[in-house]
């Protein structure tokens, strides 16, 4: 039982990630404001680049230096469906006033 | 270009005697304090994780999104991906989270928004629910132990970087130093050669996201179709 807690598995990082990105799943749907649901999406990206380094580390060599090339295009991505995402709320607050996404329902048909 | 074979790929010949040798039952030992290190940034993590999805306050949340993003990068540096780690408070606490802020700032509307279910009974479903389903994905992740390979943090099979010494290192074991799987050299040898192309096509992603948000972002004229309908449902204020 002790083992649980003083040796590290690549299991603990797996499960790590699982919580946050549960976590993220749970304020993307919860959530009503546009900022705290792309927040969410965020975290639960970074779950999945904790799980892509955990396997790296797990399988090591050269195919774990891959993993973390994948990882840093990962970032480069979410950094990119940042910005665009925040222009979105941006020009939604210009037009509707509210970044509400319960009232966005113009799509909704 | 004799390097091109490069220290992953010794770091990957080095790696078999050394689990060899090791027993696959007992596993590597790490030190008791990288394991409080990671139970420590696990609770970071998970507390942050929290604190963003029920605040009210944006700015709040972003802080916490701050502080999540930190314990992250601290544990990829566990997991042996120091140029990882660096990037991650680079770019996500660094760039990303003051782009967060900037547009709060902007928009600048108090959050009026409850956090609250309708119902107790929904709310308990929902709490039985999700505990199940961690139950089962947790035994399922867990499971992945009893592979070969699956100690993380000991002695590392691939090679070393100093940083976290003292943490992550058994005291009296010297791992060897001539090694540097996770740093910035070595990732960066997988970026420009096997990942060449995925990079560049991530540059041509960021292009593509700067113009998408500035064309987004501009401000738009009134006589476009499209915003007169969307206008229509701000109510009384808008024209009919």
């Amino acid at each position: 039982m002790n083992d649980i807690f003083y040796k590290l598995t690549v299991s603990h990082f797996l499960i790590l990630a699982a919580v946050v990105f549960a976590i993220g799943t749970v304020g993307v749907l919860m959530r009503r404001n546009a900022l705290i649901v792309m927040m969410s999406i965020e975290l639960m990206l970074n779950a999945a680049n904790l799980t892509v380094l955990a396997f790296a580390r797990y399988h090591g060599g050269a195919a774990g230096l891959e993993g973390h090339a994948l990882a840093f295009i990962v970032i480069a991505v979410a950094a990119a469906e940042a910005a665009v995402g925040l222009a979105i709320v941006v020009a939604l607050f210009r037009t509707r006033h509210h970044a509400d996404i319960d009232r966005l329902t113009l799509l909704k048909h | 270009m004799r390097e091109t074979v490069g220290a992953a790929d010794r770091a990957a010949g080095r790696a078999e005697p050394g689990h060899g040798e090791a027993k696959p039952s007992e596993g590597f030992e790490n030190g008791r304090g990288a394991a409080f290190l990671f139970w420590l940034l696990a609770l970071t993590t998970v507390g942050g994780s929290l604190f963003v999805i029920t605040r009210r306050n944006l700015i709040a949340a972003v802080m916490g999104m701050v502080g999540t993003f930190f314990a992250l990068a601290a544990l990829y540096a566990m997991l042996y991906a120091h140029f990882l780690a660096v990037i991650q408070v680079l770019v996500y606490a660094g760039a990303i989270m003051v782009l967060f802020v900037f547009v709060v700032m902007i928009l600048n509307r108090p959050e009026d928004e409850p956090w609250a279910l309708q119902g107790l009974l929904g709310k308990a479903l929902a709490g039985l629910a999700i505990l199940y389903l961690l139950v089962r994905i947790s035994g399922v992740l867990w499971s992945v132990k009893d592979l070969p390979h699956a100690v993380v943090a000991g002695p590392r099979p691939h090679g070393d970087a100093p940083i976290a010494a003292g943490v992550l290192e058994v005291p009296g074991q010297r791992p060897p130093r001539d090694d540097d799987w996770g740093s910035t050299r070595s990732v960066g040898k997988a970026l420009f050669r096997e990942y060449l192309f995925p990079f560049e096509a991530v540059s041509l992603v960021l292009l593509v996201a700067v113009v998408g948000g500035i064309a987004l972002s501009r401000p738009q004229h009134r006589e476009d179709p499209d915003e007169a309908a969307a206008s229509q449902d701000n109510g009384p204020g808008a024209k009919a």
